[in-house]
């Protein structure tokens, strides 16, 4: 991680989250909040762990909504405030941010929403620049790690001049960059602020009033249309070429690399703020041109609106883009998209020949095999997986967002849906009422406390028959081990009450409640059968902490990780373990199956699953179930 | 110092320490005061997955993400992945590649055939990159103390190839800064035994 508080004037490598992080700093920030999620997470982390020098108030909230709220209510006490998160979590907190639009804020509250071009860890590949329009929030765009710690100070600032959210939209490639950044000075601490409605029905959204307010929002958006937006255009390249993209984000940074790379007569118009347009900058930049190229990802948002906007300024202006199919619509940019983009357009020879390329690659591609995310050795998710197979292998599995989205592959297959947050639980009632199914909803610990709630009371109020399995592994682990309320302290490391997933169980009226530890998977396999008979819903709680941060305390505390091994006297080679365990630590070695020690964790969850007993410590291996660690 | 364009690849399985090894040379280019874009993956795709990271170096850059064709220097902590950037590689690569191969287990779920080492590294010389610099990263990261600075032991090969463009001192230096302190003097020496074992510096 880079120096968050270096100080200013310094050059500082930093990741485009940190970045937005120190923006923030910089912008005067006294009160953030967020759900993690992958590619935000980091902003969080970085103000977490600086929270306390600097003196602000930071959060993990148990889903977005609530911290959207959290920041909500800092901001309409005058003080300045953030709320981040994935592309997905913006829909769990549309709901607060659409009205959110309309009431204002009376200090300056900031939403960074980072969106996944590829979805490289995430269901979909939503483009939140739809939202930004739709809910009437304005909306900056960075193309480097510098931009996105500049826009998000300059974003603070709109907010509090206009005394509206300002929406900071970023891509994985942006808030997974790192790069130099010149930094500025930090202004940031925690000052109580004072509830005061700047008129008494400000906050108040109904009927007339909100018809009132929404007029209003338009009047501030058309005023930052024509007074802030153009300031975000910038026009490079040739004044005569004609030829020109219209660019904005991480796709500029690529396009004006391609761009030298063909060596053609063009220029380009950068947007910095994609929302509300500069209508008329657009325009003029159009008239310029022959042929204009919009280089985007995902959805063809600019170019939709480029098009109307040619339709009044520059009518014979030939704009291509993804509608035209110069440009692909799914998964994210690089700079060979936007080549072959601009050998469509311009048809000009490119300086790779990627058909060469391709060839020669594609005949070696094929002999490497595979290698999809798989679950870390020693994951309790693995052995909870392989419960659940023995036990209820026919079942219909509901699977949800974590780690444990993997046990959709081989050999356990016990996930047939990743849907949303919560989702799962949601499900299995509508699978339930359906089907005469056996059902099962597999849930974490944070997906739980984040939607999972709701839906497990629902079931319970309309009688449902289902078991709901909860993974506990005490963290949110995808997304690099945030706390959630489940857990004893809380984002700055404070000691904070964690809230005990079975006494809320059972406190709306589950009896049949079980908690095991996976790594028994006898005694796992057995409560999952029981609780399948069990007329009503059933919980059965599998807890075990993320292997990760059992191996991150052992190496704390200064103990060698040492591996198992198989002995090569007992193993049949009958690949028992690899077609029902799969430990990435497994080596198949055509007559045999090894351990590497260079994967294993000494976990010792393995020793059971050997019809023969061919799995072993070594001197110094612990058995972690024996020794109850991690439990 | 003045580069135009620089551009490495670090790849490997979830784990392996493939990020911090970009961070201590992305750290070297700006104590040298050069541009750079460094991108890298996060999330669901770190777990034991395939992974890589890009940076990229020089006046010129403002991609984050390297052209096929135009990588500088491949640092393969696994071989499988270092052959899986096969479009990248061209006659103006280096690769530095480590000899331990972590079969994908879901492979054998599928009989999809390992490719031995040897194997691999044939198939790495048919891309016809400038040189190929194999080692025994974990044994020799054992030497230094522990076999989890296996990719400190690469980034000293990578070192002593002489392509990257940083003087040695810089990136040890940069090693250094970058380092837990728990782990400083365990990753400097594997820095320094991953620089011998790549013969003779020239
Ligand atoms: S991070 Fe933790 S929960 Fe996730 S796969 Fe690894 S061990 Fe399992
Ligand atoms: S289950 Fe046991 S006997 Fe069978 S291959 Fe694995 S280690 Fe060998």
């Amino acid at each position: 991680m880079g120096d968050l508080l270096a100080p200013a004037n310094t050059l500082e490598v930093l990741l485009g989250n940190e970045a937005v992080a120190r923006g923030a700093l910089e912008a005067g920030l006294n009160v953030a909040a967020a759900y993690p999620g992958t590619p935000s997470t980091e902003i969080g982390e970085a103000l977490a762990k600086v929270a306390k020098l600097v003196g602000i108030y930071f959060e993990w909230s148990a889903n977005e909504k609530v911290a959207t709220e959290v920041a909500m209510g800092a901001a309409w006490s005058g003080l300045k405030a953030l709320t981040m998160m994935k592309h997905v979590g913006f829909n769990v907190a549309s709901d607060a941010i659409f009205t959110l639009a309309y009431a204002g804020v009376t200090g300056a509250m900031v939403i960074v929403s980072a969106d996944d071009p590829h979805a490289h860890s995430s269901q979909n590949e939503q483009d939140n620049r739809h939202y930004s329009e739709s809910v009437g929030l304005p909306m900056l765009e960075p193309s480097n790690p510098q931009e996105a710690k500049d826009l998000t100070k300059e974003a603070f600032e709109l907010s509090s001049k206009y005394k509206i959210p300002v929406m900071v939209r970023t891509t994985t490639r942006i808030s997974h960059q790192r790069g130099p950044v010149r930094l500025g000075e930090i202004t940031a601490g925690f000052s109580k602020g004072k509830f005061v409605p700047p008129e008494p029905d400000r906050y108040l959204q109904v009927g007339a009033i909100a018809r009132k307010h929404h007029a209003e929002l338009l009047g501030k958006l058309k005023e930052i249309s024509l007074d802030v937006a153009p300031s975000y255009a910038k026009v490079e390249g040739a004044s005569d070429a004609e030829f020109g993209v219209i660019t904005s984000g991480v796709a500029y940074a690529h396009a004006k690399e391609a761009l030298k790379l063909v060596n053609v007569n063009a220029k380009i118009l950068k947007l910095g703020m994609t929302f509300p347009l500069p209508e008329k900058d657009i325009g003029e930049f159009l008239s310029s041109v022959n042929t204009v190229l919009i280089v985007e990802e995902l959805d063809p948002y600019l170019e939709m609106r480029v098009k109307a906007i040619a339709k009044d300024y520059a009518p014979e202006v030939e704009v291509l883009g993804k509608l035209t199919g110069h440009m692909p619509r799914v998964g994210e940019y690089t700079m060979r998209t936007v080549l072959e983009g601009l050998s469509k357009a311009l048809g000009v020879v490119l300086p790779v020949n990627f058909a060469e390329i391709d060839s020669r690659s594609s005949e070696i591609l094929k002999k490497v095999p595979p290698r999809p995310p798989i679950l870390c050795p020693a994951c309790p998710h693995r052995s909870t997986g392989y419960a659940l197979r023995r036990a209820a292998g026919r079942a219909a599995f509901m699977g949800d967002i974590g780690c444990y989205a993997l046990l959709f592959q081989k050999p356990f297959r016990v996930e047939h849906v990743t849907h949303a947050m919560g989702s799962s639980i949601g499900l299995a009632n509508g699978i339930d009422v359906a089907t005469d199914q056996d059902v099962v909803a597999l849930i974490g610990d944070s997906t739980f406390f984040h939607a999972g709630i709701p839906a497990l009371i629902n079931a319970v109020h309309n009688k449902r028959k289902m078991t709901v399995v909860i993974m506990d592994n005490r963290i949110t682990a995808m997304t690099g081990h945030q706390p959630h309320p489940g857990t004893e302290v809380n984002a700055v490391g404070d000691e904070a009450p964690a809230i005990d997933i079975e006494k809320i169980v059972r406190s709306i009226g589950i009896d049949y409640v079980k908690v095991v530890d996976p790594y028994d998977h006898a005694a796992t396999e057995k409560v999952i059968r029981d609780a399948l008979k069990h007329d009503g819903v059933s919980v059965v709680i599998t807890k075990r902490e993320c292997a990760l941060l059992t191996v991150a305390r052992l190496r704390r505390q200064g103990q060698k990780i040492v591996p198992y091994r198989v002995n090569p006297d007992k193993c049949t080679y009958c690949r028992v373990c690899i077609n029902t365990f799969a430990c990435p630590a497994f080596v198949d070695t055509g007559s045999l199956v090894e351990i590497d020690p260079t994967v294993c964790f000494g976990c010792g969850a393995c020793v059971p699953v050997c019809p023969y007993g061919a799995f072993e410590p070594q001197e110094g291996s612990l058995n972690w179930r024996e020794q109850k660690i991690g439990v | 110092m003045s580069v135009r364009e620089f551009n490495v690849i670090v790849a490997g399985v979830g784990g392996q320490g493939i990020l911090f090894t970009t961070n201590v040379m992305a750290r070297a280019a700006l104590k040298l005061g050069l541009n750079f874009a460094q991108s890298e993956v996060h999330g669901l795709s770190q777990r034991y997955g395939s992974i890589r990271t890009e940076l990229r170096i020089g006046s010129d850059v403002s991609s984050p993400l390297v052209l096929e064709g135009t990588l500088d220097l491949l640092i393969a902590l696994e071989p499988l992945e270092g052959l899986r950037q096969a479009p990248y590689i061209s006659e103006r690569t280096t690769v530095v590649m480590n000899n331990h191969v972590i079969p994908p287990v879901g492979a054998y779920l599928e009989r999809f055939p390992i490719p031995s080492f040897d194997e691999i590294l044939e198939l790495m010389r048919s891309l016809n990159p400038k040189q190929i610099m194999v080692l025994n990263a974990y044994d020799i990261a054992k030497r230094a103390g522990d076999y989890i600075v296996a990719n400190t032991v690469m980034l000293g090969a990578a070192q002593a190839t002489g392509v990257l463009p940083f003087p040695e001192g810089v990136l040890r230096e940069a090693l250094e800064e970058v380092s837990p302190s728990r782990y400083r003097d365990l990753n400097l020496r594997a820095f320094d035994l991953g620089r011998e074992s790549v013969s003779p510096p020239r």
